[in-house]
């Protein structure tokens, strides 16, 4: 009976050694962090923000969980690689220009979504992403240079920023 | 046991969990008094092993309990039903022994429980303190129904004995302590659900409405996976006691006894598991409705490579349940007859298992693959979920086979239309397979929107209707049927008992991983998007480090559980002593 018993604990205790041994040895090892705030500052060149904005996109704002770089089948958001083109385009179709149609897609997503696709993102300045308004300057530049013309500067375009979240508040 | 005053158990019962339960306020206000007031956002530190890792083991060890607790009783009353209607002395006799199990473990849980109440507000003041604002009511009905399910559980158990000729008001007695499990179910996942998905509240966190604080996204999908599981984990528990005691028994009439309740658990526990894709799925729609970014980061984010490891598990479950009924061949006269399918069970459960195991991706996380495109041109095209799912129904089809097998090995069915019959049964298995496959492949066409709400569930419902046909074929061309001779239980090989026990280990380490990603889709909130974790614990381990805790917690509980199989042993000498 005592060996029996024996048994039945080896295999208890072999089969949780097993599992933690794939845990610490087969999956990938690395911590899932909060993301910091990138802080932008006054004056900054374009070709900063742009690469403020890339570390952003692909970091904190968690941009990349959506959009695929490039375009594939059954995409669940528009793929980056010539956002910054469709950016341009979409502006030109509403006659606005396109620092408020990018502004806008990012703190008030539902009041124009791509045809074909969902709406199904939430602001970028509210939680859980709550990015700052820099990282939302950066974030738009880095967008824009995807196949579009970069238009935006940090602190120049905070007017236009501030007037679409105040938009958002109002509504 | 069942022999003593039905009131003194009760008073016995209600006494210990007030006792638990005064033990925990005193030591709450005591220690609130002695230890330093908390830093200025709103924490007290654990010593040594931090806050998080001494809740997370805390509150996982108390889950466990819970989910033991209640989902045993489910088991319970319902072969209380069963003995009694069919006249069954067996079958009430298991569900007399779950009930000494459930009921010994009460005490446990209620310690863990208040263990667990003491530490989180004193760990965590200003969040319960927060939760407390929104859902204090809930957590007074709370006390109140675990007092009532004291009460039922008691009384249910003391007077088995005395109620012998009374079996239906004893199964209604049942009913209502499942009743009152359920409403606990209920009012624990609201908090979680309130956790995780957060509605009811203003931007600023304020209350506007408790029925929406209580009736979030997840509430009722969550409590419904929790139920499924429970029954599945409860019965799994029943199955390792049978082990136990098997591995324990000194007469050839107990090792047959406890022989045929580790079957009859196992396969109540696998086959109420065939629920848990589907109720899974419906947490995730809602999980994916609340939130797409919770949803996406959840299924294929950082925790992407426990998806993985959660196939190495339910697929481990999946060959020890079946190697445990191709073992139980051998004790059916006629078994003989179909040891050579096995080899081909085999294979094709070998071989869903590799697609399920192959991950999409090298890289650590969707990020990651999608800045360097790192899919394999082969393996890549087997880690989504199309050839995924594919693989999980094609094995658990073999599972229900052997399943069938096992039942049918003993005897040969009598009916005219026999022939006939088995040629229907290889038509339902031939055509479901082929229609599984077809879809599985048909999948990669289309979007990610109708794989997950069309294809899968059709899939799926390919999977349970012929199951079902199968199983009511099995029904009627069996009516009647010749017996080549009665199982011979008890006659099984030890390494049976092993593979029941597999079973029970992996499913407590599941359900560990699964409750942490549960957990871990707040990410560094405490309340998603509402209460931020500004903690030092504000992150998500490494999944080495997790899968320690997780092993941790499992080896804790069955520490425990073994005391409780001993204590109920002991119980029975006693009582067959005092006798």
């Amino acid at each position: 009976m005592k060996a029996g018993l024996l048994k039945l604990a080896m295999i208890v205790i072999g089969l949780n050694l097993f599992f933690v041994y794939i845990g610490l040895y087969f999956l990938p090892q690395s911590e899932s962090r909060p993301r910091k705030v990138t802080k932008i500052e006054e004056g900054i060149s374009q070709e900063e923000l742009i690469q403020a904005g890339e570390k952003i996109v692909f970091g904190k704002g968690e941009c990349m969980v959506c959009h695929p770089m490039q375009a594939e089948a059954g995409m669940r958001a528009p793929a980056m690689a010539s956002i910054g083109m469709e950016i341009q385009k979409e502006a030109r179709e509403r006659g606005i220009t396109p620092e408020e149609h990018a502004f806008e897609a990012l703190v008030n997503p539902s009041k124009y979504v791509v045809k074909g696709f969902e709406d199904i993102m939430d602001p970028v300045n509210g939680p859980p992403t709550s990015l700052t308004e820099g990282e939302i300057v950066a974030m738009v530049a880095y967008l824009q240079s995807k196949g579009g013309k970069v238009t935006v500067s940090y602190p120049g375009s905070l007017p236009i920023l501030k007037k679409e979240i105040a938009m958002t508040r109002k509504k | 046991m069942a022999e003593a005053s039905v009131r003194g158990g009760i008073f016995k019962g209600l006494i210990k969990i007030t006792v638990i339960l005064g033990a925990g306020f005193i030591l709450l206000f005591l220690l609130k008094k002695m230890l330093p007031v908390p830093t200025e956002d709103g924490y007290r530190f654990f010593p040594l092993i931090g806050s998080r890792v001494w809740i997370w083991v805390i509150a996982q060890l108390h889950l466990n309990f819970a989910a033991f607790v209640l989902g045993v009783p489910i088991f319970a009353v319902a072969m209380e039903f069963l003995g009694w209607r069919r006249s069954d002395e067996r079958l009430d006799r298991i569900a007399y022994d779950f009930t000494k199990l459930f009921t010994l473990a009460y005490t446990l849980t209620a310690v863990m429980g208040s263990v667990f109440l003491v530490s989180l507000p004193l760990l965590y003041p200003k969040f319960i303190g927060h939760m407390m604002k929104i859902l204090g009511p809930t957590w007074w009905l709370y006390i109140i129904v675990i007092y009532g399910e004291v009460f039922v559980c008691y009384y249910y158990f003391y007077s088995w004995g005395r109620m012998k000729d009374k079996k239906g008001i004893h199964v209604g007695i049942g009913v209502l302590l499942n009743i009152m499990g359920i409403l606990l179910l209920l009012i624990t996942s609201a908090w979680v659900g309130f956790m995780t998905t957060p509605g009811g509240v203003n931007e600023a966190g304020e209350l506007v409405s408790r029925w929406r604080a209580i009736h979030t996204h997840m509430w009722i999908p969550l409590s419904l996976h929790r139920f499924v599981a429970n029954v599945v984990f409860g019965a799994g528990i029943a199955a390792a006691y049978s082990a136990f005691r098997f591995m324990t028994a000194r007469t050839e009439e107990e090792k047959s006894y406890y022989d045929w309740m580790g079957y009859t658990s196992a396969i109540i526990s696998i086959g109420a598991s065939l629920l848990l894709p589907g109720v899974g799925y419906l947490l995730g729609v809602e999980i994916y409705s609340f939130n797409e970014q919770m949803g996406i980061q959840l299924m294929g984010g950082f925790f992407a490579w426990l998806w993985v490891m959660q196939a190495i598990l339910i697929g481990a479950i999946l060959f020890f349940i079946n190697y445990y009924l191709w073992i139980s061949l051998h004790k059916m006269p006629g078994g003989e007859r179909y040891f050579g399918y096995v080899k081909f069970l085999f294979i094709v459960l070998l071989l869903g298992y590799a697609v399920w195991l192959t991950p999409h991706s090298m890289a650590l996380s969707l990020e990651e693959a999608r800045r360097t495109g790192a899919y394999h041109p082969v393996l890549g095209k087997l880690g989504i979920m199309a050839s995924k799912n594919t693989a999980v129904i094609i094995s658990y089809l073999v599972t229900f086979l052997s399943f069938a097998i096992f039942r049918m090995s003993n005897k040969e069915p009598t009916v005219p239309w026999a022939k006939k019959g088995q040629t229907i049964r290889i038509f339902i298995l031939v055509a479901s397979t082929i229609a599984i496959l077809a879809l599985g492949v048909y999948s990669y066409l289309v979007s990610s929107g109708v794989r997950v709400k069309v294809l899968s569930p059709i899939q799926f419902g390919i999977f349970f209707l012929s199951v079902v046909g199968l199983y009511l074929l099995d029904h009627f061309m069996y009516k009647g049927a010749r017996i080549i001779g009665e199982p011979q239980w008890g006659k099984m090989p030890e390494r049976s008992q092993y593979a029941l026990i597999a079973i029970t280990v992996t499913f407590t380490w599941l359900m560990g991983m699964l409750g942490y990603m549960r957990a871990g889709a707040r990410q560094n909130w405490h309340i998603y998007g509402i209460m931020e974790n500004t903690s030092p614990d504000a992150y998500l381990p490494a999944h080495g480090v997790a899968s320690i805790i997780i092993t941790i917690v499992t080896l804790l509980f069955f520490l425990l559980i073994a005391f409780i199989f001993w204590s109920t042993m002991k119980l029975e000498k006693m009582v067959g002593e005092k006798r």
